[in-house]
């Protein structure tokens, strides 16, 4: 049985491991173990505090194994992407160049640094053991974080964003960069993703180049990785455009992986989620139904699981006394619950700019 | 051998100089028409009917023997004024964090028009049989008289733009790097475009926001600043001048822009007038080294002379000197000693 709740410091051996096997790295999960004690304990203040607007909290959060007795994943929320310092993207652009003299027009893609996703509420630091990958616990770990905003929506922003590790090489190079950012910090791509994570990702990109890159002064295999995830985050990317996030102009200063924003009310899990108050029933009389994530409203007992979206024909959710027993809530409570399977993906490219 | 602005009945032998200079030599295209309004241009110049800021002083060098043009050079009186006069600036830009334990120093090209309003010297070519004898410092030097002579036509500073690298197929590898990726033409096309003063398209073609010069490929960085192995010894003479690169560069093809506050130019500093005297005798000179250019404009002349003034700045001229200069005893004359 898998839950999913706010991160303890007794959690701190597993966030190292985690961050440790998470591929590629990640710069919000540094394999630094002052830094992963600093997040919980700055996680635990955010969960504890009375919150009317987002600010530099961070929630973390793990997934546990109940029968395993084991954390086997991670993930966090940052109520704002550059609360206390600026969040640095490269927003594409596309300028004309138009020669009236020559009759001629073209157009010269640039990639321009920018703080525009600096408001928006950021999913990061996800990483999950990977004998789950690809199971419930990978869409659990993943979504159950909207299951909290949903709850908390005064808490964080109305523009949800995700950056996903970005294209890698089968020698673990970044060719963007390779073309981009190498020139300005002669380290390697590793190199710098680490001091990011251990230092801060903002403190490096002020050393970043200032002025706008011209696309065609890059190198090809820098090109094609701009807006290119990871390979292994391929279905992660996926189920988020099928969530309803969509692909921005916004990529990540370092390695060019896509950021995708969605704007909270029109995603799936906060269009379809649904409050309803609880009967325990045993495993054996519930019905067939389709599984869904099912929440409890406890801001630092926050837990979340996957069950059967069993209702009865007056809309109570029908829950095993195990699943009820997890998530703490007796007869009678409300939780909010929210299918897990999503419609097909649609892959676009927001024109609108969120 | 003498130089004189040019005139109305050149346009022949103008057109048979086009012709020989070819692709590389912009400003004389192998265009009658073109040419024609060039003449047309100077002559209004040197009359001074066209504004100080408009004017291009076109001169010719002329074979007294044979009455034949044989090389010509110029002098545009401000850059800038009708259409932009770009350049790219070598800046540098540190990026520095105490922190990161990092401190490098990344050139980088900005776009600039830092240079409009200064006098240029350019258009100079020399046919080949007559590069000997000193012809090429004539025509090279020949200006720095005349901008001393008429200094208050003149702005502060002067540049001259220098033809940059080329490999041996006549390919500019920092236009294969970075131009051709703005400009849907070829180099030559742009340069020809250029050359007849229709530079419009480069404001609006051109990459407006800095390049860092690390995005740009080995071969093109290292023509920045650089010039043509052909081009090497006009650049000594302006440099001998007193010109200087101060980091500029042409947006094609990367080759230096050197300049000079016209005041600081040797030539311009340490020129002077002389009286003439005419004595019959001709001295045989190897090697002239003493310039002399007349003083009024449409009817201006310079060439080489075989002797220097004497103590009291009294210069004695062959006949056959005075008679290709169109000077006469009392006379004055601007002489340089180089």
């Amino acid at each position: 049985m898998l839950v999913v709740r706010p991160a303890t410091p007794a959690d701190l051996p597993h966030l190292e491991r985690l961050a440790g096997s998470a591929m590629p790295r990640l710069t919000n999960l540094p394999v630094h173990r002052d830094r992963l004690e600093e997040r919980i304990t700055r996680s635990q203040r955010a969960f504890s505090r009375d919150i009317d607007f987002p600010g530099d909290e961070h929630y973390t959060f793990v997934i546990e194994d109940r029968e395993r007795h084991e954390v086997v994943g991670t993930a966090t929320i940052r109520a704002q992407a550059g609360a206390s310092e600026a969040y640095y993207t490269y927003r594409q652009e596309t300028l004309i160049h138009a020669s009236q003299q020559l009759n001629v027009r073209r157009e010269v893609q640039t990639l321009s640094l920018s703080h525009e996703v600096s408001e928006a509420t950021l999913l990061c630091a996800l990483s999950l053991d990977s004998r789950y990958k690809g199971t419930t616990a990978e869409s659990l770990l993943r979504r159950a974080r909207l299951m909290f905003i949903a709850q908390y929506p005064e808490r964080f922003s109305t523009i949800l964003a995700v950056a996903f590790p970005g294209y890698l090489d089968g020698e673990g190079e970044s060719p963007f960069w390779n073309s981009v950012g190498r020139h300005f910090f002669v380290r390697s791509f590793q190199e710098i993703n680490h001091l990011a994570g251990v230092r801060s990702k903002s403190f490096i990109a002020e050393v970043m180049p200032q002025f706008p890159l011209y696309l065609p002064l890059l190198t090809p295999q820098a090109r094609a990785a701009i807006g290119r995830e990871h390979p292994d985050h391929e279905r992660a990317l996926e189920e988020m455009l099928a969530e309803g996030f969509v692909r921005s102009r916004h990529v990540d200063i370092f390695d060019a992986g896509p950021v995708v924003k969605g704007e909270r009310d029109r995603l799936e899990t906060f269009q379809r989620a649904a409050w309803h108050p609880v009967r325990v029933r045993p495993d054996a009389v519930l019905p067939d139904a389709e599984p869904a994530m099912i929440a409890n409203q406890k801001l630092g007992d926050f837990r979340c699981v996957v069950a059967r979206y069993a209702l009865s024909p007056t809309g109570q959710l029908m829950l095993t006394p195990e699943h009820a027993a997890i998530l703490g809530v007796e007869e009678g409570r409300a939780v909010l619950a929210a299918p897990l399977g999503l419609p097909d993906a649609e892959d676009a490219i927001d024109e609108g700019e969120l | 051998m003498h130089i004189r602005p040019i005139a109305r009945g050149d346009l022949d032998g103008l057109q048979v100089l086009a012709q020989e200079t070819g692709v590389g030599f912009t400003s004389l295209p192998d265009n009658r028409d073109f040419l024609a309004s060039k003449i047309e241009s100077a002559v209004s110049a040197f009359e001074e009917r066209t504004p100080a800021d408009d004017r291009l002083y076109f001169f010719v060098l002329e074979d007294d023997a044979r009455g034949e043009l044989v090389g010509c050079c110029a002098i545009e009186g401000q850059v800038g004024r009708e259409v932009p006069f770009y350049n790219y600036r070598v800046g540098t830009l540190a990026h520095s964090s105490v922190q990161l334990d990092l401190h490098r120093t990344i050139d980088t090209l900005f776009l600039s028009s830092d240079h409009t309003g200064d006098a240029e010297v350019c258009s100079l070519y020399l046919r080949p049989e007559y590069r000997r004898d000193r012809n090429g410092a004539l025509l090279s030097k020949a200006r720095w008289l005349f901008m001393a002579q008429f200094r208050d036509r003149f702005p502060n500073k002067v540049l001259a733009e220098m033809r940059g690298v080329f490999d041996e197929n006549g390919v500019s590898p920092f236009w294969e790097c970075l131009g051709s990726h703005f400009f849907p033409m070829a180099f030559t096309e742009a340069d020809r475009l250029t050359g007849l003063g229709q530079k419009s398209f480069i404001g609006e073609l051109m990459p407006k926001f800095p390049i860092y010069t690390p995005f740009l490929s080995e071969a093109a960085r290292a023509c920045i600043g650089e010039v043509h192995e052909q081009t090497r010894p006009a650049l000594e003479m302006l440099k001998k001048e007193g010109m200087r690169w101060e980091g500029y560069i042409d947006i094609f093809d990367g080759g230096p822009t050197v300049e000079a506050y016209l005041d600081d130019v040797r030539a311009i500093r340490t020129s002077r007038l002389c009286q003439v005297e005419v004595a019959g005798e001709a001295d045989n000179t190897e090697r002239p080294s003493w310039l002399v250019s007349t003083t009024e404009m449409v009817n201006f002349r310079a060439a080489w002379v075989g002797r220097g003034p004497d103590d009291h700045d009294v210069i004695t001229l062959t006949e056959e000197e005075a008679r290709r200069l169109d000077v006469g005893a009392g006379d004055s004359l601007r002489v340089l000693e180089t």
